[in-house]
């Protein structure tokens, strides 16, 4: 049985659904992330396990206890960890003070109270500050007193959301790391809500993808990075080409199919079992950019392969972008070092069709 | 640094320095001054500390000012909590009759709980007729009545200021606290209330001002050991006996002093703790509970009870106004419009000072407020802050303090007392923050580039004031206006230190007819009267925008 269970949750707001019965599963001590889109309904199905939102149905059990079908457990008595998007680590008290806040709480002796709240801040590498006011404290220090006020308890769950997006780049990089260690260490169950693709993929042990209220695709990130269950994941996570066409030939036993494009009679692309297509239909043969390879002069290559002018090019240190108008399309490349190549030059595009994806 | 604006500033200052600085100059030095001597000295103050019965009064006041503070808070706090935070059927009307007080002239509820509670007041007739008490209880002639009364017209500015500050915590502190373990009344005082300390402050400091201020309340209840009905009577009676008008003039400097330092002493205390996080923003209703059926019903049976209490002002106030002869019974037996004709027409003086008066300080303070806002908010000139800090000030300056200072700097030195015109100055000079201050946040809601792009395409500074800044400020000046307007025509504390014979306003008039002894009939009328346009008014200022309102709140003082 898993550790947390969602169970046909639903949470509405007047008419419109935030969660559709969605359901959910999260074994013990891993780091599960839902990512998505604004209004996707990943903060909401957060807010519900830690109980600061009701959910109108379904059932949220954790390490076998239900939160809401046997009467609903006030947030205060769920043993959840959480840390906020915007911290909400409290001004009027020291950094000392919040993080033992919890811990007072549970009736333990002040020596055991302030061992742990100072072993917990140096984890988190905090340590001398305790005296500090969260006014005198910056933005990655405020959040690491959250984290730290989240983990003393030693809470059997712990919820994150977006807790890195008030952020600047760097620090974020750098704390994404820090939190993964950190409740690695500890062992913990977490979930972690975020929009950012980059950060899900280096900080979850898997992904949930949602949009709308609905989980889309579950998966590691590299299955969700590979093998996208449909256009939205494709689209959400990382770039990706879509190129609009239709169905005109299906060899199952081979796992591809035919795809007619705008500008190529017979892209030959890859499917999965899952997929079912039929002759006809209108599908994108979807490839990223990286899967895309650039030849100055025709190669030996006997399908998938177009000819086009470049239109743009976009050097970004470590990535070299190229904008290629193959007939009405544009396809993007990318390759990750140097190219003579320039804005104007003819070339030739080969989509490889191990790469080359049907989606819909 | 233009030269429209330093002529701009310069008439800032020149208005500031003749009104305000002047005479409360010659106030501060004339405390010095030795009686019936031109000498100088300390010797008025260390009569006054020395004298055991002014000391007594100013501890009285200190005393009274805390039992107060005390009263509106602990009432206060549950009244700002379900008006913050539980949504309830009748919520505008409930807010609006909790808040009433601010706007009813104080006087008002002296009078009516006098009639309602006093020793043959309809209270006590109605028990005895019942059988239920064979003397008369005193319920409000004492401290315990003084309390009452004064807490009843502060508690506005206390649960409006909570109120804020409940609505104005980021949910996410009270949501951490939550999932910390915290249950909702340990999560109340550790984290809810610290939060609100700011904003409670700026409603506390107000509320213990007042006592300091109001010498008229315990005059009417027959105490009178209260530093500020002591010196207005050593001042505005005794004033052949120098000794004790000296006396007077150092009870309203001490006041004065008291009041200007706990203000300070508030203000610095804000400012020194941060009291903000990283907060996202928060809905414009803040969050918002649903509460137990016990607890949704005794909130709606507290707010009745307050509303109720609210309502005898008026009510009785207007009972007494439509009688005549109403003593010993419980309620009126003689019906009549005579005490209506007697104001309007047979005196109509009143009326019409009252609103020469105020509607000429109103242009005034149109004036200067738009101009201070324009200079404060849009030019760097060097002495704003001070200009500003000034002007905030005179917010804790009580009343009398204006009074008494414009009766000794404009009487030998520039006689400008013994023209009219003093009244609307004086009342100028004393409500002027208020229009201030919602022309100054008003102004700076306004983005500068939308008046930049008007100067850009050519118009002039002035023109653009008019044209574009004005129509947009129009709203928040509007209810300034209005405001002003209310305010200065309550006023009391200044106006009766300088009035003569022919000047006296609608105020003025109704305690001198208690003083008088005259028909109680015709002073409530007149106070009825006084509800009536301000109730008007405020109608006005709700169409014009209340949120407005709330954003820009100042104290409001007699």
């Amino acid at each position: 049985m898993a550790f947390i269970e969602i169970k046909n949750l639903l949470k509405r707001y007047g008419k419109v659904v935030a969660v559709n019965h969605i359901d959910l599963d999260v074994k013990q001590g891993e780091m599960l992330t839902l990512l998505g889109p604004s209004g996707c309904g990943k903060t909401t199905t957060l807010r519900c396990i830690a109980g600061l939102e009701k959910p109108e149905a379904g059932d949220i059990v954790i390490d076998g206890r239900s939160l809401l079908s046997e009467g609903f457990v006030q947030p205060s008595d769920r043993g959840i960890g959480m840390v906020f998007q915007n911290y909400a680590v409290w001004p009027h008290m020291k950094v000392f003070k919040n993080v033992a806040y919890g811990l007072k709480l549970q009736k333990l002796t002040k020596h055991t109270i302030r061992e742990k709240v100072l072993q917990v801040l140096e984890m988190v590498g905090l340590g001398g500050l305790e005296d500090r006011y969260p006014g005198q404290l910056s933005g990655g220090q405020q959040q690491r007193v959250a984290l730290a006020r989240a983990l003393v308890r030693n809470p059997k769950v712990l919820l994150l959301d977006e807790p890195l997006s008030n952020l600047d780049a760097k620090l974020r990089e750098k704390m994404r790391f820090e939190i993964k260690s950190l409740v690695r260490r500890m062992g913990m169950t977490a979930i972690y809500v975020t929009h950012d693709q980059a950060e899900a993929m280096v900080i979850s042990d898997r992904i949930v993808v949602m949009d709308s209220g609905n989980i889309i695709q579950t998966g590691t990130a590299q299955e969700i990075y590979q093998t996208p269950a449909n256009r939205f994941v494709a689209d959400f996570i990382g770039t990706m080409n879509f190129l609009p066409g239709e169905v005109v030939k299906v060899e199952k036993e081979k796992n591809s199919a035919y795809v007619k494009t705008e500008f190529d009679e017979k892209l030959r692309c890859k499917t999965t079992d899952e997929i079912i297509l039929n002759q006809g239909d209108k599908v994108f043969a979807s490839i990223r950019p990286e899967d895309v390879e650039i030849f100055s002069t025709k190669p030996e290559k006997s399908e998938n392969l177009v000819a086009g002018k470049i239109a743009n090019k976009a050097y970004l240190g470590n990535f070299l972008f190229f904008f290629v108008t193959v007939n009405r399309s544009t396809i993007r490349v990318q390759i990750p070092h140097y190219s003579p190549l320039e804005e104007g030059d003819d070339i030739y595009l080969f989509l490889d069709p191990e790469k080359c994806m049907v989606l819909a | 640094m233009s030269r429209e604006n330093i002529s701009l500033a310069a008439i800032l200052w020149s208005v500031i320095a003749f009104l305000v600085i002047y005479p409360l100059s010659v106030l501060i030095i004339e405390s010095f001054r030795i009686a019936e001597t031109s000498g100088w000295g300390i010797s008025n103050y260390l009569a006054f500390f020395k004298d055991t019965y002014y000391l007594k009064t100013f501890w009285n006041t200190m005393v009274l000012s805390t039992l107060v503070l005390l009263t509106t808070t602990i009432f206060g706090i549950p009244l700002a909590y379900i008006l913050a935070r539980y949504r309830h059927r009748g919520k505008t009307i409930f807010t609006a009759l909790i808040l009433l007080p601010i706007v009813l002239p104080a006087f008002a509820g002296v009078f009516a709980f006098i009639i309602f509670f006093g020793k043959y007041g309809t209270l006590n007739l109605v028990l005895m007729d019942l059988g239920l008490i064979k003397n008369p209880i005193n319920f409000i002639y004492g401290i315990h009545g003084l309390v009452f009364i004064q807490s009843l017209h502060l508690l506005p500015f206390i649960v409006l200021s909570l109120s804020a500050g409940f609505t104005n915590i980021d949910p996410s502190f009270e949501e951490a606290a939550e999932v910390e373990g915290a249950s909702g009344f340990w999560r109340f005082i550790t984290v809810t209330l610290p939060l609100c300390t700011p904003s409670y402050l700026a409603g506390a400091v107000i509320v213990f001002l007042w006592p300091f201020t109001d010498w008229l309340t315990p005059l009417i209840l027959g105490k009178v050991d209260y530093l500020p009905s002591v010196a207005y009577i050593n001042i505005a009676y005794h004033f052949t006996d120098i000794n004790r008008k000296y006396m007077g003039i150092v009870a309203v400097v001490v006041s004065s002093i008291v009041c200007i330092a706990l203000f300070m002493l508030a203000r610095r205390w804000v400012e020194r703790k941060k009291y903000t996080g990283l907060s996202k923003g928060t809905t414009s209703e803040g969050r918002v509970i649903e509460p137990s059926p016990i607890v949704r019903y005794g909130s709606y049976l507290y707010m009745l009870i307050v509303s109720f209490i609210v309502l005898l002002i008026p009510i009785v106030l207007g009972l007494s106004a439509f009688s005549r002869r109403w003593v010993f019974e419980p309620l009126p037996t003689y019906w009549t419009l005579d005490n209506f004709k007697v104001i309007l027409i047979e005196s109509p003086l009143l009326v019409k000072n009252s609103f020469l008066f105020s509607g000429i300080a109103l242009i005034f303070g149109i004036f200067f407020g738009l101009i201070a806002a324009y200079v404060l908010v849009r030019t760097r000139i060097r002495g704003n802050e001070v200009l500003d800090f000034i002007i905030t000030l005179m917010l804790a300056f009580p009343g009398m303090a204006v009074g008494v200072s414009y009766m000794l700097a404009f009487w030998k030195g520039i006689p400008l007392a013994t023209h009219w015109i003093i009244m609307p100055l004086a009342l100028f000079a004393r409500r002027l923050p208020y229009f201030l201050r919602m022309a100054h946040s008003s102004y700076l809601q306004l983005d500068i580039s939308l008046e930049e792009a008007s100067e850009v395409s050519g118009v002039g500074k002035f023109r653009t004031f008019l044209y574009i800044s004005l129509p947009l400020l129009l709203k928040g000046v509007l209810v300034g206006v209005v405001m002003f307007f209310i305010m200065a025509f309550q006023e009391i504390s200044t106006a009766i230190f300088l009035y003569r014979g022919g000047w006296e306003t609608l105020p003025i008039g109704i305690y001198l007819n208690w003083h008088r002894g005259m028909e109680f009939g015709i002073a409530a009328a007149m106070a009825f009267l006084m509800i009536v346009i301000t109730f008007i008014l405020l109608l006005i200022i709700s169409r014009i925008g209340g949120g407005i309102l709330k954003a820009a709140w100042g104290p409001g003082e007699k």
